[in-house]
């Protein structure tokens, strides 16, 4: 079997992660599509919501997104200095650290909730954080996170 | 304290006969020991009712906007930062305000008493000592032992903005904010953490007492309850509590002055402080802005550096 | 001038520039024929990796552009085409266009790339300087418009080999095709555009390196040229931007780069700087540092530092001490290969005190100047316009862009070397100049679409229609395309799904729309490839059926799914439904969406009558606009009324009145001089500016021009003493032959007076060739005059390096001093003496002189503070204007309908402001060319009930589009600002905020069904 690949077993189908991906239209989305003329292989893990820009991530969608039960959220926009709106990721860039460290704060695991920046040109870069993502992720297993909301939220206390 | 309750009086009852305010937002004494509540004086002849004490721990500013006309209000540091983050975001007007500047050291914290007397039957406060008659005993503290968690690391017991200071100011070490508390959260593993936080979580029983109690939850209408598009599914369960209490922290990220309300409001005990804290670290930390400390100013969310930290971006 | 003018513009060069003026144009009622030389629009820019002096990546900035043009419907593009004839003149031109055949159907082409995987030849890719290969069918990058493939002909099997023989040699390409497009019998065509006006911008070519035999390039493979090391950089190039050296795929550590490879060179005819060089070098030194995982060093050798542009003294200064780029001021003798067999390159230099070194580097990259094109060289040569003595296009002094012949402007590289900003802002004056010279057969020859009513669907019961395009085998040999559909049947509001082979081709448009009439479909899904590329056609269609063209959504199955999971067919199926049913989620909670109008004043205002100030409003005015000048001085004509000459000779004095003339006998330029402004209120089309004397103007857009000012030193005893003068000063004094000046037998000139120092950190541009100019003035009246000019980098870019070696060769002494050894200035008794220490010699100079004089930087206007109170424009760190974006948007405010010219965004000489002044009309004039303001519709709005009027909106929205009424307490959005980026609705606590196409329900509900 290849490394790094997870353990199948009988029983269990093998996990496969599904992950929210959030990216902006002008250089992430954009930088996806480039991924795929390029035809640069990554995990079929993502489902991708395209918004305006990376400025429009209002913190409840990365809470509602974990509460639905999602594996993994990963929302990219353009890098600084680049948005197409002129500051909408920068914005962006103060509530996403704060929402990263917050979730941390409360014990999520770290590699739930993903943020990067990936513009129009970097294809590659794009598929290699997706993949990176999804390896994290799948290491994590299945959301079982404090803020899933169907897994009996206090029943386990 | 007394002379300070008293030039309190005397202004509150100048103001209110001159016609300056048409109301005095304040304490007086509240049914249940060891609590000061709000109160609202109209006319000169209230204002006796007035107190000043070290059980005087909501703040006020919660009340100001919701306040109409021409008010002053008996104003802690805590109290005037909140004030401050107000008029910020245009929830006041500075001419309909008279803040009564008073230096405060410090709010009691019910919880350890209860803990050890239980339910408090009399309490009485006399030169820094508190003497607590409970239901399963009696027993003396230091203030010192029963002050609040947040007034024991606060750096602004005087009023960031006022128009009348009342009694001496208290003298402050201002160097930086401290976070042990914080800190000691962070050093513990992520487990932990999550253990820690879903006891909290299961705790809670969303009655939004928090809510209530925040100066700056003034919302017309809080996202929890929002119907279209509904965010929680409406359980009360530790998962949406803590999606409640994440999202209300992150509402308040770069705005929370950090007085300590939400917590000793909720009946509960549950730590909300531990994630409001957290928030108001990094802000410090990595924007370093701490909201509401003067009536000019922006909350930190409303701002921005071309040159704000990354340490959230992907590993890669 | 014809009397018989021609609503229609011919646009020549398909770059930056010419995409710009094309957009401009069709964007203000002409229509554009834009002529390209090869398969694809986009020119130089694309195949940059980032942009200085902001890093932006080139392709992400650049690429909306590309859409916009090659989609826009008065804008005809012609690739592979030339200009072969042209006849008539200005307002009316005959023009023949000859189009080589590309032997694949634009109409049919649906870019998927299967003729290219069959093709077998393998040829050198020119896009990525012949550093990887392409297919003898291809498409130059992947974001290329149109986004088709071609088939060159003289590597092509069949087309080289087969086709005179008449055998059907390979054809592979052919079978590959589903579309059906490839058409090897396709042939070149001619035919004839009839145009008001020519705008020409063929751009340039790189140096040819190997002709220079010392620098190695060609013999040593670790020697490349800087667009070679751009594609190396880039993430799309040939090694997916791992920064490798070609030829042995090692990392280099030691990166050398060459300033001046084929410029200031006058030896082989070259005599000039091509002024982009040193910045391109330095960005690429900085982002190589950036871009390695391993430590990387990076020098560069250079005889000046030239970056005197807006923030780019400030760039290089970061890369020499935050980001460790060596810089080693130094004469290159020749590049050699290592001995050691390590593949490196060794460079044997002087440095400026004389000793002699060899550096051993992995990679040398020669920062190679630009030249004109062959094409251009033709272009010009067809058209019988005057050329200087590189080949380069001459313009009419103090025009901007104005050719030797009227109606024919020039934009970009053609009239010499340029940089990005400064070839866009060429492109919008000669577009504003085009649109002045044809003002009254504006809107005469462009087409608008006539859609049937829209069908009211709100209420109506949801029916949402489904298809899932198979792109020939591009999805549907990966994902299983009738599951899709059959799983998209079973999901809430759809009532029709389908498949097809293609549903971007005409017939699928057309069966979409019979469906959606016969369905009642009233909400329209298609899962196929980018909505960046084809959400627009779909959205066509949709109209054309009478349906909003928001009720709609798109799921990319193919860009990203089928393509990028090629080996899990299941895992890219079960992705596909998955999108299939996000898309379908969104789009059934879509609303009618109509574009917001709002009125359109058609007034301009022109703030600040100097130069750029007349400039801009005589543009508009010819444009034919009204124009309102103010100017808050007594007099119009700005600094420029205290200059002689120009850069080029030119009689400043008569040209400054000339101008008075002309806006002062404009019927359409009313005056206001001699009165500020007292207050301004408003936004795009609806502006009120009100005048210290009380009148109130009313105008959709504003231009300020407010100029700067020349700094008053306080050092090197200016004040003191008044044979120590100021440039303008000294001009003056040479004007009105002033004894002082007259007289002297001894001038010494002092550079960055109060520029490049720690307070004024930037470079003012124009005062190394203003010093050279005037040491040459006296030099050449009096040969035996001593001139010494004092200088830190001698910036004479362009062909003003001309000025610099002819000052030279007749005896100006030219001696650099050091930031931290400022020359000293004393007097002894009467005698001014200038000591300085000189870097040759290594030792102290003194010189006694009669004329000191004092190249005094060039400072941000005073008044830009008020003005950035007044039209929420930013400011930059040194005062100076902040425009939109440093390289697109050089005349444009972030804030809608208020635009920038002159020495207010940054210092600039003569030509050059008036090159901006009228960019910035052009850029007005496409604003005011609009009967109403329209905005997209996808904006931001505001549930009055939840707001609370905190102001969080109102402070993150860089459109300044949201503003607090703090008298009812809400959030108002402007639709006419509003850009629909959503920062507002995700700042909102309160929920009162959200965005068409985009509101939370949409999200929280998507989220729901993942």
């Amino acid at each position: 079997m290849i490394m790094g690949e997870i353990q199948v077993d009988a029983e269990n189908k093998k996990y496969e992660p599904k992950i929210a991906a959030f990216l902006c239209n002008w250089c992430s989305y954009a930088g996806a599509d480039l991924a795929g003329v390029g035809r640069v292989q990554y995990p079929a893990t993502i489902r991708t919501i395209r918004v305006p820009c990376s400025g429009r991530i209002n913190p409840l969608y990365v809470l509602k997104a974990m509460a639905n039960g999602a594996d993994g959220v990963l929302v990219s926009g353009c890098h600084p200095g680049d948005c197409h709106y002129i500051s909408g990721n920068y914005v962006a860039r103060r509530k996403f650290a704060l929402i990263k460290s917050l979730l941390s704060h409360v014990g999520l695991e770290e590699d739930r909730v993903n943020f990067s920046w990936v513009s129009a040109a970097e294809g590659i870069r794009f598929a290699e954080v997706v993949k990176g993502v999804t390896e994290r992720v799948s290491a994590l297993g299945p959301n079982n996170g404090i803020f899933k909301v169907d897994d009996g939220g206090a029943a386990d206390e | 304290m007394n002379n300070i309750i008293n030039e309190i009086r005397e202004k509150a009852r100048q103001l209110l006969a001159e016609g300056k305010v048409d109301v005095v937002i304040g304490y007086e004494k509240g049914s249940l020991p060891l609590k000061a509540t709000p109160c609202f004086v109209h006319s000169p002849e209230g204002v006796d009712s007035l107190i000043w004490d070290e059980t005087c721990e909501n703040n006020l500013a919660a009340y100001a906007a919701k306040t109409p006309g021409k008010k002053a209000i008996i104003t802690k540091g805590c109290d005037s930062r909140a004030l401050a983050v107000l008029l910020q975001e245009n929830q006041l007007v500075r001419d309909d305000l008279f803040i009564i500047g008073v230096s405060c050291s410090g709010v009691i914290d019910q919880r350890n008493i209860l803990a050890e007397v239980g339910e408090i039957l009399e309490a009485k406060i006399s030169d820094g000592k508190i003497s607590v008659k409970g239901m399963e005993g009696d027993k003396e503290y230091l203030f010192a032992e029963v002050k609040d968690a947040t007034c024991q690391t606060c750096r602004y017991p005087n009023p960031v903005m006022e128009d009348l200071h009342i009694g001496e100011t208290i003298e402050v070490a201002q160097d930086a904010p401290a976070f042990a508390d914080v800190v000691a959260l962070e050093e513990k593993s992520a487990s932990d953490r999550q253990d820690y936080f879903k006891e909290q979580m299961s705790k809670c029983i969303r009655c939004y007492a928090c809510r209530n109690a925040c100066p700056l939850c003034y919302c017309q209408e809080c996202f929890v309850d929002c119907n279209s598009p509904r965010w929680l599914t409406g359980g009360v369960n530790r998962a949406e509590n803590l999606f409640f209490q994440a999202g209300r922290v992150l509402h308040l990220a770069g705005r929370c002055v950090d007085c300590g309300a939400c917590t000793r409001a909720c009946p509960q005990g549950v730590d909300i402080r531990a994630l409001n804290r957290k928030m108001t670290k990094d802000v410090y930390v990595m924007y370093n802005h701490e909201a509401g400390i003067g009536e000019e100013g922006k909350p930190a969310l409303n701002e921005y550096t071309t040159n704000d930290p990354e340490q959230f971006l992907v590993k890669e | 001038m014809s009397q018989n003018k021609i609503g229609s513009v011919l646009i020549v060069g398909a770059g930056i520039a010419g995409i710009q003026a094309a957009l401009d144009l069709a964007e203000s009622g002409y229509l554009v024929h834009l002529v390209e030389e090869s398969s694809a629009i986009g020119g130089t820019m694309p195949m940059l990796d980032k942009t200085f002096p902001t890093n932006d990546c080139s392709m992400c900035i650049l690429s909306p552009k590309l859409v916009e043009c090659g989609r826009h419907l008065n804008v005809r593009t012609y690739t592979n085409s030339q200009v072969v004839k042209t006849e008539g003149e200005a307002g009316n031109f005959k023009v023949t266009i000859k189009q080589k055949a590309r032997y694949i159907d634009l109409e049919k082409c649906t870019g998927c790339g299967a003729c290219a995987e069959a093709c077998p030849v393998k040829v050198d890719d020119e896009f990525n300087q012949g550093l990887g290969k392409r297919k003898a069918a291809f498409k130059q990058y992947s974001q290329a418009f149109p986004n088709a493939y071609g088939i060159d002909e003289k590597n092509c099997l069949y087309q080289s080999r087969g086709k005179a023989k008449g055998k059907e040699i390979c054809m592979k390409c052919v079978k590959a095709c589903q579309a059906g497009a490839i058409d090897h019998h396709m042939e070149d065509k001619e035919f004839e555009v009839e145009v008001g006006s020519m705008i020409l911008n063929p751009g340039f070519k790189i140096f040819d390196a190997s002709s220079l035999d010392y620098y190695g390039y060609g013999k040593i493979k670790s020697v490349i040229t800087s667009l070679e090391f751009e594609r190396l950089l880039s993430a799309s190039g040939p090694f997916d931007g791992h920064l490798v050296r070609p030829f042995d795929k090692k990392e280099p550590q030691r990166i050398a780069w060459i300033q001046c490879v084929g410029s200031r060179n006058a030896k082989i005819g070259n005599n000039y700087c091509s002024g982009v060089c040193c910045m391109y070098a330095i960005k690429e030194a900085v982002i190589a540092k950036e871009h390695s995982h391993i430590p990387v060093d990076t020098t560069i050798f250079y005889m000046d530092m030239r970056t005197p542009g807006k923030d780019f003294e400030k760039y290089y200064n970061n890369a020499k001490n935050q980001q460790g780029v060596n810089f080693i001021r130094s004469r290159v003798y020749e590049v050699t290969e290592a001995t050691d067999d390590s593949g490196d390159a060794v460079i044997r230099y002087s440095t400026e005190d004389g000793q002699i070194l060899s550096d051993q580097f992995d990679l040398v990259v020669l920062s190679v100047g630009l030249e004109p094109g062959d094409s251009s060289k033709e272009l010009a040569k067809l058209l019988d316009l005057q050329v200087n003595k590189y080949g380069f296009a001459e313009l009419e002094p103090l025009s901007g862009v104005n050719t030797s012949k009227e109606g024919i402007f020039a934009a970009g590289a053609f009239s010499g070397p340029r940089d990005i900003p400064e070839t866009v802002m060429q492109a919008s004056a000669a577009a504003g100049a085009a649109s002045a010279l044809l003002a009254e057969e504006r809107g005469t020859l462009v087409s608008e679409k006539e859609y049937p009513p829209e069908m009211d669907v709100a209420g109506d019961v949801i029916r949402t229609g489904v298809f899932i395009c198979h792109c020939g085998v591009n999805i549907g040999s990966v994902v299983n395309v009738p599951s899709v559909v059959e799983y998209a049947k079973t999901l809430p509001t759809v009532a029709y799904a389908t498949d097809k082979i293609y549903a971007c081709s005409q017939d699928a448009q057309a069966s979409i729309k019979a469906l959606i009439s016969e369905q009642k479909l009233n909400r329209i899904v298609v899962s196929s490839c980018s909505p960046r590329t084809h959400e627009p056609l779909f959205q066509e269609t949709l109209k054309e059926a009478g349906l909003n063209a928001h009720l709609f959504d798109m799921a990319n199955i193919r860009d990203q799914c089928s393509w990028v999971h090629m080996n899990e067919p299941e895992k890219a199926t079960e992705k596909a439904k998955d999108l299939t049913k996000l898309a379908i989620v969104r789009a059934s909670m879509q609303q009618q969406t109509q574009p917001i109008f709002m009125d359109m004043n058609h007034a301009a205002l022109v703030i600040g009558g100097g130069v750029a100030g007349m400039t801009s409003a005589l543009s508009l005015a010819d444009q034919g606009y009204e124009v309102h000048l103010v100017e808050k001085e007594s007099a119009l004509g700005g600094v420029a009324r205290r200059f002689s000459t120009g850069f080029r000779g030119e009689d400043m004095k008569a040209f400054v009145a000339g101008l008075i003339e002309k806006v002062s006998n404009h019927s359409n330029v009313k005056l206001h001089v001699g009165v500020g402004i007292k207050d301004v209120g408003g936004f795009l089309g609806n502006f009120t500016t009100t005048l210290e004397n009380g009148e109130q103007i009313a105008h959709g857009v504003a231009l300020l021009t407010i100029g700067g000012q020349e700094y008053k030193p306080n050092e090197y005893l200016y004040g003191q003493d008044e044979r120590v003068m100021t440039q303008i000063e000294m001009d003056e004094a040479l004007y009105n032959h002033d004894a002082k000046v007259e007289n002297a037998k001894n001038f010494v000139f002092i550079q960055c007076v109060g520029s490049r120092t720690e307070e004024n950190p930037y470079c003012s541009r124009t005062c190394c060739t203003k010093s050279v100019k005037l040491a040459l003035k006296v030099k050449k009246k009096n040969p035996g005059a001593n001139v010494f000019v004092l200088y830190r980098d001698m910036r004479t870019y362009s062909y003003f390096e001309e000025d610099y070696e002819e000052a030279r060769r007749i005896g100006i002494i030219f001696v650099r001093y050091s930031e931290n050894a400022k020359p000293v200035v004393n007097k002894e008794g009467d005698t001014i003496v200038v000591t300085v220490t000189d870097h040759v010699l290594d030792r102290p100079l003194e010189i006694e002189t009669d004329v000191l004089c004092l190249a005094a930087a060039i400072k941000a206007p005073a008044d830009g503070k008020k003005l950035s109170k007044w039209f929420k424009i930013p400011l930059n760190a040194d005062g100076f204007f902040l425009e939109a974006h440093m390289k697109l948007r050089p005349v444009d405010f972030s804030t809608d309908g208020v635009f920038m010219a002159g020495i207010a965004h940054s210092p600039k000489n003569m030509e050059e402001v008036i090159a901006q002044a009228k960019a910035a009309a052009g850029r007005a004039g496409v604003a005011l060319s609009k009967d109403q303001v329209e905005s997209a519709g996808l904006n931001a709005f505001v549930n009055k009930r939840k707001c609370t009027a905190c102001g969080t909106c109102e402070a993150v929205c860089s459109a300044k589009a949201i503003t607090v009424d703090k008298e009812n307490r809400v959030a108002v959005v402007n639709d006419a600002l509003c850009k629909g980026c959503g920062a507002c609705a995700s700042s909102c606590r309160c929920g009162a905020l959200s965005l068409r196409g985009c509101t939370n329900e949409q999200i929280v509900e998507m989220l729901n069904s993942l």
